[in-house]
């Protein structure tokens, strides 16, 4: 139904091939779905799975038949020569695209979390296809966005300082996690006459090289790889720098060499069929290097490999401009491990190199591009840590904040968010603070930076919630409970009062056992009811400890947060045995 | 004179002791309601001279009990519901559906027999 519709109205001679990779993709995911067992499946994903079809067709057909064409379609559909407006094609063709990959991602994101559910094997088998099939298809459609922004000259190129050698070895990183064949081994060769710190757009740099890596990677069965970076020419104010991207892979024939850097051209056309891709990946290094200022060339024969030669101008910096900020080097090595990350980003090469990284410090991260998806996210699990790309379509990294700090529930509310940007603006600890941004790191990051201060706040963090509970605590007796309201109240009676602190006691214990039925049963109203039935009573002994778990139990009863309910249900048992000997110690003082 | 009888709907054990003691000090006859359909059983034999319940309770709220005593049973007797602050809606709702009075958590004893006092003798005058 998707490609049949797809085939009838996005025939357009310039889309024809990423249509029909479109298309190719589209209908592996459908069948794919066919396949997919949904029986056994939680109908609960299975509807949000569903859901985000639903929306990924439903913005399709909308932006189909709903976008201005520049001609009625039935005189384009009959007259083969329309000439098309490139600069409007650019730029339908990049609005199309987003369009497409933000329920795409929806559906990535919901297949990553189907993932971590239980599966029989036949249904990890397909999962993994979906998980193929949607990842190219994403892989595509980011290509077609970035390269019609490109041609549209809506894409515009930042002057910011950064690290040359972060930069290379952060693409060297990610280079590696593409190649999946031992045969293959990759080396990196940096100038030692480079300057440190250079002006210029480190993310569009970062692109080049990647998507230059990037096909080496694909061409390259077994052999090498090569990097290298070097100074070419060094003048007043203005460096050259060279970047060779060597490979030993097949090498591309001398006469389609000429048409290699042409938009939509693959070498040969099986190539699109043997390697995959869209095939814009080189005329979109073209673009930027061409935007950019600099020059491309290369040099290649059939079975001897290829070399592709940048040379970029880039501005020096004055040393004074990148006084980076020196943590106090605590070297407290806390392990990561597990710590729930929740990641905004929209470029999708830094996703893929977040994820990698954050999977490697044993992390479990979960990135998105789409703010209201990852604030519904933030509801439903618990994060240690927000990474927040400054910078995104829709929502920006400044809007999540903002909703993240005002968000009703305490967990989400005060999670710490690392800012990621390219922007020095931010280097401001004041601004930081008023917008709600915990710390930021500046792009492109050194990883140990960012290791370190995620763990610094996440260490934080864990400390401060322990001291919350724990700060009451140190006190004697008295400063966990208060017998004398509830005794005034008895009118002096102590015989009231200790038949009232026996109906207490019951209470807690029928508390403790209905909460914990409750969590097993799922029940988060239940639990709510339940609470709601202490409250009074604790109130009334001042139990100011158990009081403030009763909180934070109601907040994450509210949300269904179950992890939550789990964590304060366990605080409740450490701390009530306590509450119980203060208890009988105050009453005896009576 | 005879002693007044009141029915008390409140599931927190503790809270419903307490409020019971204090009100039996002043010279009442109180007796206890685990939850609302308990109070609604009850009022089916005998009605009291006044009721106090509170609005959040399983089965049946405190909400319903006012429709159902009003409404259902039409009868005047004094009702005072006892509920958390942030129930303000509900509140205006059982008020607008004739309950007399309310009180909010966490609640003074005190407090509430000077209001229950006050709705036994209103109903006295009229």
């Amino acid at each position: 139904m998707l490609a049949f519709l797809l085939k009838q109205t996005l025939k357009n001679e310039v889309l024809d091939l990423d249509t029909r990779e479109l298309l190719m993709h589209l209908s592996k995911l459908e069948n794919g779905l066919d396949r997919y067992s949904f029986t056994e499946l939680n109908t609960n994903e299975a509807n949000r799975l569903k859901k985000s079809f639903e929306s990924f067709k439903n913005g399709l057909e909308e932006k189909v038949f709903g976008m201005p064409t520049p001609e009625p379609v039935e005189v384009s559909l009959k007259n083969k020569k329309v000439k098309s407006k490139p600069l409007e094609d650019h730029s339908m063709i990049a609005k199309v695209s987003h369009e497409i990959r933000t329920p795409l991602n929806g559906i990535v994101g919901f297949i990553d979390l189907l993932k971590e559910t239980e599966l029989s094997p036949k249904q990890q088998e397909l999962i993994k296809a979906l998980d193929t099939a949607s990842g190219n298809l994403t892989d595509i459609i980011n290509e077609l966005l970035e390269f019609s922004k490109l041609a549209s000259g809506h894409e515009t190129f930042e002057n910011v300082p950064f690290n040359l050698k972060n930069l290379i070895t952060e693409v060297a990183f990610l280079c590696e996690t593409l190649i999946t064949d031992s045969q293959v081994e990759l080396s990196v060769h940096l100038d030692k006459n480079l300057p440190e710190q250079l002006l210029g757009d480190p993310s569009k740099l970062s692109q080049i090289l990647l998507n230059l890596l990037g096909n080496a990677v694909k061409f390259v069965e077994k052999g090498k790889i090569s990097l290298e970076a070097v100074l070419k020419s060094d003048q007043q104010n203005r460096v050259y720098v060279e970047f060779l991207v060597a490979d030993t892979g097949i090498g591309i024939a001398n006469d389609k060499l000429q048409r290699i850097f042409e938009s939509y051209k693959q070498a040969e056309d099986d190539t699109q069929l043997k390697y995959g891709g869209s095939g814009l990946g080189l005329s979109i290094v073209k673009e930027l290097v061409d935007r950019m200022d600099g020059l491309i060339a290369v040099k290649s024969a059939l079975g001897a490999g290829s070399t592709f030669k940048v040379t970029l101008p880039f501005e020096k910096t004055k040393k004074q401009d990148i006084a980076l900020p020196k943590r106090p080097g605590k070297s407290v090595p806390r392990s990561l491990k597990h710590a729930k990350i929740l990641v905004f980003e929209d470029n999708v090469l830094n996703q893929q190199l977040m994820e990698n990284r954050l999977k490697s410090w044993g992390c479990k991260p979960f990135i998105t591009d789409n703010g209201l998806y990852g604030l519904q996210l933030l509801e439903n699990h618990e994060f240690d840590l927000v990474l927040m790309d400054l910078r995104m379509p829709k929502m920006n990294g400044f809007q999540i904040t903002e909703c993240i700090r005002q968000n009703r529930h305490d967990h989400i509310r005060t999670v710490p968010i690392i800012a990621l940007t390219a922007d020095f603006s931010i280097a401001d600890k004041e601004y930081c603070k008023r917008i709600g941004i915990t710390d930021y790191i500046l792009k492109p990051y050194n990883a140990d930076e960012l290791q370190r201060t995620m763990q610094e706040l996440i260490a934080e963090r864990e400390k401060q919630s322990e001291r919350e509970i724990s700060q009451i605590n140190i006190g004697q007796a008295s400063a966990l409970i208060n017998l004398n309201l509830l005794y005034e109240e008895c009118m002096g009676e102590k015989d009231t009062l200790t038949e009232l602190i026996q109906l207490f006691k019951k209470n807690m214990y029928e508390f403790i056992g209905n909460v914990r039925m409750h969590l097993t049963n799922n029940d988060s109203r239940g639990i709510g009811f339940a609470v709601h039935k202490i409250k009074s009573s604790l109130k009334m002994l001042e139990a100011t400890t158990l009081a403030q778990i009763c909180s934070k139990l109601t907040e994450a009863s509210d949300a269904a947060a179950y992890e939550a309910l789990e964590k304060y249900y366990k605080q409740f048992l450490n701390e009530y045995p306590k509450v119980e000997e203060a208890i009988d110690i105050e009453l005896n003082k009576l | 004179m005879k002693p007044k009888n009141l029915l008390l709907a409140e599931d927190d054990p503790m809270l419903a002791s307490l409020l019971k003691f204090r009100l039996e000090k002043e010279g009442y006859t109180v007796t206890l309601m685990p939850d609302g359909k308990a109070v609604k059983e009850c009022l089916t034999t005998t009605l009291p001279d006044a009721i106090i319940s509170d609005v959040m309770m399983p089965y049946f709220s405190g909400i319903e009990l006012v429709d159902y005593l009003r409404n259902e049973l039409n009868s005047k007797i004094p009702i005072i519901l006892i509920s958390t602050a942030s129930n303000e809606e509900n509140i205006i709702n059982a008020l607008k559906m004739g309950a007399n009075d309310f009180l909010a958590k966490p609640i003074s004893p005190t407090e509430l027999l000077i209001r229950v006092n006050r709705e036994i003798e209103r109903q006295q005058i009229s």
